[in-house]
């Protein structure tokens, strides 16, 4: 199944490698066994020895590579996107915080016209625990395992997958959506990779308020009939209407993306909704 | 979201039709003649049935519904400022917005005859299309929309919807809705109520937005202060007695979850941001002071799930934050997990031990609310 959202061994470019954040992250990803092939800077400074281009057309051309982490400042994620796509890159995983969502809508209809695939705006990235990764979740909380992770929330998610591990239980596949309101990838968006795959046992979603995400989810899995148990942490009981906390897309307008409306979406498909992490903890160890 | 005053004004910069308004704190006299209508500023909707809007006679009762409405609370938000706005005569009020469709990235078109209530309650004769984001594409779901209305509205909602469909994209919003839009018995159109909310992610290029934000820093404490300090800090609870200093946005708002359910009162929302430290400790000194200003602060509680950041630098800035903020005297309590924990120690140790370090969450959770309830009990 890995195969059927990314094959583990995709070769991947970095855009905007030579950076601070880029260097790191392209030096993190490739200790864990990510197949980096280099990236793509307007300044030829070594990283790892990898190749530096100057455009992601003449990476693909020289590499082959199918999938890219764009590690950019946020107003230059959107012509990122487009300048990889155009390149023929399947995968497109972007990092930055504060991208407009304005351009997240450009983005979106980029990537949907190439039949490829973004998951962004600012997220983590994901990860096929043991054998790669695309962007920077946490050594500390991956480890091979058979629940599949989707989550809004970086930090909320390393906290969830760090007791997780230390109680035994890692991940098929971690996919970081990000909490911005338009994004590449949906929770929905992930559902049939996960019922077709055979090494994901159970789903852990770490969703928060705000949208309509998880809303989306609890149809989506009711009309596909999704069986395999389904574990859903959701943050942001405390938020009030009209104020935002951290993430864009964590705001409450009327009575639409409450807690209320997403437990009641996901617990009438058959997920069992938790508000605290050690709760969910719990049932996941308890199968 | 913007307040309906500031909203109001950006649109009838662009020539956008909008009753003569204007926005006064306790005690500020106004210049809109009586009779007014006098309207809280909160960013929520609902206001009327929160018993925010009151409709003024006379000189004095416009100076009396804003003495009485300036100060009270709508939905956790304190009033500041009302606008005071001259009354409109109309003979229909409709609805009209403009969403983002977070899911496909669409815009969604809505009208109504029947505006001027909670559309919510509205829903049967709301007529909506979703379509691609681009203005034309907009302007054409608008027309076709009109069409379906009752006649004496299509040529106003038309005309509205074509001028605001471009502010909607000029300002690159996420809502812009009018309810109700006045139409007059000569088909001339105004804007009655309006919510519009905008994305502080494309500041940068919309300066003109940043300006209403800056101009009126009371009123959007946390939009201002982001934009100020590049990180973000609600004020939850004014008599809240943990304060948070944390980093991520969703496990510092479920951290205020996991206090809530245990029954506490958390003060505030923090998110930091470890990552953009850069070797200065004036962000933590900033979060602390303001902590320190909380009446009822009995307990500090860190949390910092280090993915990266180095736990050992983290440990330094705070030692050197806590001593430049001597008026902080409570007890913290800091959950460390990640890399350079062994350093984080050693510096907390050396510094005399100034903050109890615990790498599980949950029992650091209830450390801090213990060494709350002592300091209560010790005070009384």
């Amino acid at each position: 199944m890995h195969d059927a959202f990314i094959a583990p061994d995709v070769p991947v470019i970095v855009q905007g490698m030579t950076g601070r954040a880029g260097r790191t992250h392209t030096l993190g990803m490739r200790a864990y066994g990510t197949n980096i092939v280099g990236g793509t800077s307007p300044r030829d400074e070594d990283v790892g020895g990898l190749p530096v281009f100057r455009s992601c057309a003449a990476a693909v051309a020289a590499t082959g590579a199918l999938a890219s982490v764009a590690i950019v400042p946020p107003l230059a994620v959107l012509p990122a996107i487009v300048e990889a796509i155009d390149a023929g890159i399947k995968t497109v995983v972007t990092i930055t915080e504060g991208m407009p969502i304005h351009d997240a809508v450009a983005a979106r209809r980029t990537v949907a016209r190439a039949g490829a695939r973004w998951i962004g705006a600012s997220t983590p990235g994901m990860a096929i625990p043991g054998r790669m990764k695309l962007g920077f979740l946490p050594n500390v909380s991956l480890s091979p395992g058979n629940l599949g992770v989707m989550a809004k929330s970086g930090t909320l998610s390393y906290e969830v997958c760090h007791r997780l591990v230390a109680r035994g239980f890692g991940q098929s596949l971690w996919v970081g959506v990000g909490g911005d309101p338009v994004k590449g990838t949906r929770f929905a968006d992930m559902l049939p990779f996960y019922a077709a795959d055979p090494a994901t046992h159970a789903l852990v979603i770490v969703g928060e308020i705000g949208g309509d995400e998880e809303e989306a989810l609890g149809a989506a899995m009711l009309a596909q009939g999704f069986t395999k148990p389904v574990y859903a942490l959701i943050a942001g009981q405390a938020a009030r209407e009209g104020v935002t906390m951290g993430h864009a897309g964590a705001l409450i307008h009327g009575n639409v993306g409450t807690v209320a409306t997403k437990t009641a979406a996901l617990t009438a498909a058959g997920a069992r909704v938790f508000t605290r992490i050690q709760d969910l903890i719990e049932a996941v160890a308890a199968g | 979201m913007l307040l309906e005053h500031d909203a109001k004004e950006l649109l009838a910069e662009r020539g956008l039709p909008v009753p003569r308004g204007e926005l006064l704190r306790a005690g500020q006299t106004p210049a809109v003649p009586a009779p007014a209508v006098v309207k809280v500023q909160v960013p929520i909707g609902g206001r009327g049935k929160a018993g925010g809007i009151r409709m003024a006679r006379t000189p004095e009762a416009v100076v009396a519904a804003l003495a009485n409405l300036t100060g009270m609370t709508i939905k956790g938000h304190v009033v500041r400022a009302c606008r005071v706005e001259a009354t409109v005569d109309f003979v229909a009020e409709a609805y009209l917005s403009f969403t983002l469709d977070a899911g496909p990235g669409n815009i969604r078109v809505m009208m109504s005859a029947s505006g001027g209530i909670e559309i919510e309650d509205a829903t049967d004769d709301l007529l909506g299309e979703s379509v691609d984001a681009e203005l034309d594409t907009v302007r054409a779901a608008v027309d076709r929309l009109a069409a379906r209305l009752p006649e004496s509205l299509r040529a106003p909602l038309r005309d509205a919807g074509h001028q605001l469909a471009a502010a909607f994209f000029d300002f690159e919003a996420v809502l812009l809705e009018i309810n109700p839009l006045f139409v007059a018995a000569d088909g001339s159109w105004t804007i009655g109520d309006t919510k519009l909310s905008v994305d502080e992610n494309a500041f940068p290029r919309q300066p003109r937005l940043q300006r209403v934000i800056e101009a009126n820093a009371d009123l959007y404490p946390e939009a201002a202060l982001k934009l100020e300090q590049g990180f973000d800090f609600v004020r939850l609870d004014d008599n809240g007695d943990i304060g948070l200093v944390t980093t991520g946005a969703g496990l510092s708002m479920q951290l205020i979850d996991e206090l809530l359910a245990r029954g506490r009162r958390p003060y505030n929302f923090c998110d930091i941001r470890t990552g953009q430290f850069r070797g200065d400790p004036a962000r933590l000194i900033k979060v602390l002071e303001w902590i320190a200003a909380g009446p009822s602060i009995r307990s500090v509680l860190i949390n910092f799930f280090a993915g990266h950041t180095d736990l050992g630098e983290i440990a330094r800035l705070l030692i050197a934050a806590l001593a430049a903020v001597p008026q902080l005297q409570v007890p913290v309590t800091a959950r460390f997990i990640g890399n350079g924990l062994e350093k984080a120690r050693a510096i907390v140790a050396e510094a005399g031990d100034p903050i109890a370090i615990e790498t599980d969450l949950e029992r650091a959770i209830d450390l801090a609310i213990q060494r709350a309830d002592a300091r209560e009990n010790a005070d009384a």
